[in-house]
């Protein structure tokens, strides 16, 4: 176990090393490029020179690498173009604002589809399953841009229950975070309903559980003790994954309801050409890819001992 | 088209003045406004006060039955607006900026919602016979919010400040008449010496504590509108040695201070205490709030009353706002505008016939209608508005495919021509959307238009360089101030690297007459000479729009979306 720890730590520093001389290339090779986004199209060139002189830009390519893997390391990643502030200060709230959102949507998310995804499983082609199933595509099929139309349409506009947008410029606010939420929940919850039910069922029809209920034990002990813990370790990876997920997927929820969050600010710094955020919002969403990759694969293994002990 | 208005001796009236008459009419200015304005306008001042004698001699008797509602003071105004970072007023390259700003730091000039200049910082100005030597008057008695008396050496250094290269600020451009042509002592790759620009030594000079000459290298009519361009905000004599931050040392001569500044999220201004050197504003706090790049959340945001006004609606959102209940639909009628601007310097596009057969496809009234609802004015291939003072009518222009394709044949493209145009929907979807109604116009006649879409921030990157884009201009109160911004020989926003010696002659006549008349006679040739070289494809003027709650009152549209809620207040 320790091994496969260690050799996933190791995969992980080479994927985080390989993507930074990625971006590095892709966004600072061209420092007269750079220039013209810190400064602005209408500068001169005069002007240009004379900020790519002061911040280093005519030095070695691989010195101006190093340097900037140093600063990143320690967590300096640069100034804002946008914000004109360190990119860190507007970095890591904005990381918390989608944390919040995203623990929102998953505490209804997770027990809201296991249940239903459970409940589907345990009767494969029954009358509550397949309405399960049917809805469970339906939602999921809905691009999260249609259903924030849609759901604005309704609460907003035609019932004026909901405020339109979810910007929380006069603090936290609760109610503010119900319409992003609905439409990640709307999105997710089938996708984790649908796999919960495949585990699900595919366990029902196992030997093991097949012999409980013809030895006699009651239909709520065989699913509770034995069904239920072998039916979740393919949600758990699902779930893993969906952190991954709502980190740059909740881009279009985001920017549709101006919830100032990661996603917002990825895109933000993209149409705005924010070199720094754009470089350290990239690494922070591969870094957390590839950790809540690594947690999935570690959580697997722990709990399906046929992967721990192969 | 609209009908050019005209007076009973046939003489041209600005098409801005029936509105004035109708404001007259509603009490929304004074007499003595309008007698001022109408004449700014090119009315003479008899038939103006004629005018005002007629709509007030038969309106005042039923005046009190449309009694004004009196202003309330107080309230928090509430604004969806992107709020970015505001450092310094002479690098702002956002309007959205200066609108932060603009409640804080003024300007020696104020150009209205009507398009006339007036005095504001500056009491007044007098130029030279040749233009080429201004005199500010500053007013007296304003008083910096850090307590310092505003002054000739506030003004002197601002300028000072924008035409040094190392700020940054692109009134470099537009005060190109104060400033020099240098060597920098530095060589290029290949050697040749990198030349730069800095102010003309004596350009600025301070008369006496409240009187400042501008001593130009050529004649500037447009020296007080640019003076409310927004990069030209004056700050504190010692704002760079204090910081040269806005957001972090709000010090300004407006009536309002920055309480709270995020970029990207909110920015809030507070009334200050004490007495306003101008009239009373009645709003005790301003509030923006950015809601981010989509323009459905801002409307989102007002039809849930989260906030009380819009920096801007789209023309695709008219008949939402129309349909809410507590809405007000504001429009500006603007010289606001898009070219599909050609570098003659490059193939193709280096061929007059091939332009003109572009030209010739053009039904200008069908690309207003179809790509912005008709709402704004057919472009005339000029880049002079109809609302510009100095705006001269030509003889109108007309679709012919039988002459398209003839030019096309001269031009050595009998089977057609494929061309691509960059759009980088700078300015709204609506960029977009004229390019593909000019599509359809040039396929009859064997040109098919390819549209190259951008991002943004990308098409500003090539904007002076590719051959052939589509750019959304800004309105500007004088014609021939973007007419020397953007076709005069050499200059920096020259997207079209065009250069007409007759054509400068032309703007510099027109650049050099205070008469509005006089101007309107010279702007013939250069309009002319700008429709006969065909460098600019200008499908539409294009009116812009905004919402507010029904409960905002005294609010106006800006035709360059700029902010200043001095005379704003809430019911």
């Amino acid at each position: 176990m320790l091994v496969f720890i260690v050799r996933r730590l190791g995969t992980m520093i080479l994927t985080m090393v390989v993507v930074s001389i990625l971006l590095f290339l892709l966004l600072e090779i061209n420092s007269a490029s750079v220039a013209i986004k810190v400064l602005g199209p209408y500068t001169s060139e005069e002007q240009r020179n004379l900020w790519l002189e002061a911040h280093g830009y005519f030095r070695p390519i691989h010195i101006r690498y190093f340097d900037w893997l140093g600063n990143f390391i320690v967590g300096n990643f640069g100034d804002s173009i946008r914000f004109k502030v360190p990119v860190g200060e507007i970095l890591w709230p904005r990381l918390a604002n989608t944390g919040i959102l995203g623990l929102a949507a998953m505490a209804v998310v997770i027990p809201l589809s296991l249940t239903l995804g459970v409940l589907a499983g345990m009767r494969e082609g029954s009358k509550l399953d397949r309405v399960i199933s049917v809805g469970s595509i339906v939602t999921t099929s809905i691009p999260e841009f249609a259903s924030a139309v849609l759901l604005s349409a309704i609460f907003v506009y035609y019932l004026d229950l909901l405020p339109g947008t979810s910007s929380m410029s006069d603090g936290f606010s609760p109610v503010q975070l119900i319409l992003p939420a609905m439409v990640l929940i709307l999105y997710d919850f089938g996708y984790v309903t649908r796999m919960t039910r495949a585990s699900m069922a595919e366990v029902m029809t196992t030997h093991y559980v097949r012999t409980a209920v013809l030895k006699g034990l009651p239909y709520r002990a065989v699913i509770m003790r034995h069904a239920l813990r072998n039916a979740l370790i393919a949600p758990f990876t699902v779930i893993m994954l969906q952190i991954n997920w709502l980190l740059s997927g909740v881009i279009v929820v985001e920017f549709a309801f101006a919830y100032k969050g990661f996603g917002a600010l990825l895109l933000e710094a993209s149409l705005n050409q924010d070199l720094y955020m754009i470089e350290a919002c990239a690494m922070v969403a591969v870094f957390v890819a590839v950790i809540t990759q690594m947690v999935a694969d570690i959580g697997y293994t722990y709990l399906n001992p046929r992967i721990r002990f192969a | 088209m609209k009908k050019e208005l005209k007076d009973a001796h046939g003489k041209r009236i600005h098409p801005y003045v029936p509105e004035l008459c109708e404001q007259l009419r509603e009490g929304k200015v004074d007499r003595r406004e309008f007698l001022r304005t109408a004449t700014l306008l090119g009315v003479s001042a008899g038939a103006a006060y004629g005018m005002a004698g007629k709509i007030l001699g038969t309106e005042m008797i039923s005046q009190p039955a449309q009694a004004q509602e009196t202003p309330k003071q107080g309230g928090s105004f509430k604004v969806s607006m992107q709020v970015q970072e505001m450092t310094d007023p002479a690098t702002y390259d956002w309007t959205q900026k200066s609108n932060v700003a603009r409640h804080m730091t003024e300007y020696l000039t104020f150009t209205g919602p009507d398009n006339v200049t007036r005095p504001y910082l500056a009491e007044g100005w007098e130029a030279s016979d040749d233009l080429k030597t201004w005199t500010l008057k500053l007013q007296k008695g304003v008083k910096w919010s850090n307590g310092d008396d505003f002054g000739a050496d506030d003004v002197v250094h601002n300028f000072t400040r924008w035409l040094d290269p190392k700020v940054g600020s692109s009134n470099v451009g537009l005060f190109a008449s104060m400033v020099d042509e240098v060597d920098t002592g530095k060589k290029d790759d290949k050697g040749n010496p990198v030349m730069g620009k800095r102010m003309t030594e004596g350009a600025v000079e301070k008369i006496d504590d409240h009187t400042v000459r501008l001593n130009l290298n050529s004649a500037d009519l447009a020296i007080p509108e640019n003076l409310y361009n927004y990069p030209t905000a004056i700050v504190h004599r010692r704002f760079d040695e204090e910081g040269g931050d806005l957001s972090k040392n709000p010090v300004g001569t407006g009536p309002y201070m920055l309480s709270e500044f995020q970029v990207g999220e909110k920015a809030t201004l507070q009334r200050r205490p004490e007495k306003y050197w101008g009239d009373q504003p009645y709003l005790d706090e301003i509030r923006y709030i950015d809601h981010g790049e989509d323009r459905s959340a801002w409307l989102a945001a007002l039809a849930s009353k989260q906030v009380d006004a819009l920096f801007e609606v789209d023309v695709t959102q008219i008949d939402v706002v129309e349909r809410l209940p507590h809405a007000v639909l504001h429009q500006a009628v603007t010289a606001q505008t898009g070219v599909a601007r050609m570098q003659r310097t490059q193939a193709p596009f280096d061929n007059i016939n091939l332009r003109r057969a572009i030209m010739a496809c053009m039904d200008h009234q069908k690309l207003l209608d179809l790509a912005h609802r008709g709402k704004g004015a057919p472009g005339e291939n000029h880049h002079v508005a109809q609302i510009h003072p100095e705006y001269a009518k030509l003889p109108p222009l007309k679709q012919d495919y039988d002459l398209a394709k003839k030019l096309l044949n001269d031009a050595g493209y009998k089977d057609g021509v494929t061309l691509s145009v960059n759009v980088g929907d700078a300015t709204g979807s609506w960029e977009t959307d004229t390019m593909q109604a000019l599509k359809q116009q040039l396929e009859p006649s064997g040109i098919n238009l390819q549209l190259n879409k951008m991002p943004q921030t990308q098409y500003w990157e090539v904007w002076t360089k590719a051959p052939f884009s589509f750019t959304g201009w800004t309105h500007r109160p004088l014609g021939v101030m973007v007419l020397n911004l953007a076709y005069r020989t050499g200059v920096p926003w020259n997207e079209s690297n065009y250069s007409n010696p007759e054509f400068d002659k032309a703007l510099d006549v027109a650049s050099s007459l205070l008469d509005v008349e006089e101007r309107r006679k010279a702007m013939v040739t250069a309009e002319k000479i700008l429709q006969d070289d065909a460098i600019i494809a200008q499908p539409l003027w294009r009116a812009v729009f905004t919402a507010t709650d029904k409960r905002v009152k005294g609010f106006r549209k800006h035709p360059t979306n700029y902010d200043q809620f001095n005379k704003v207040w809430l019911a």
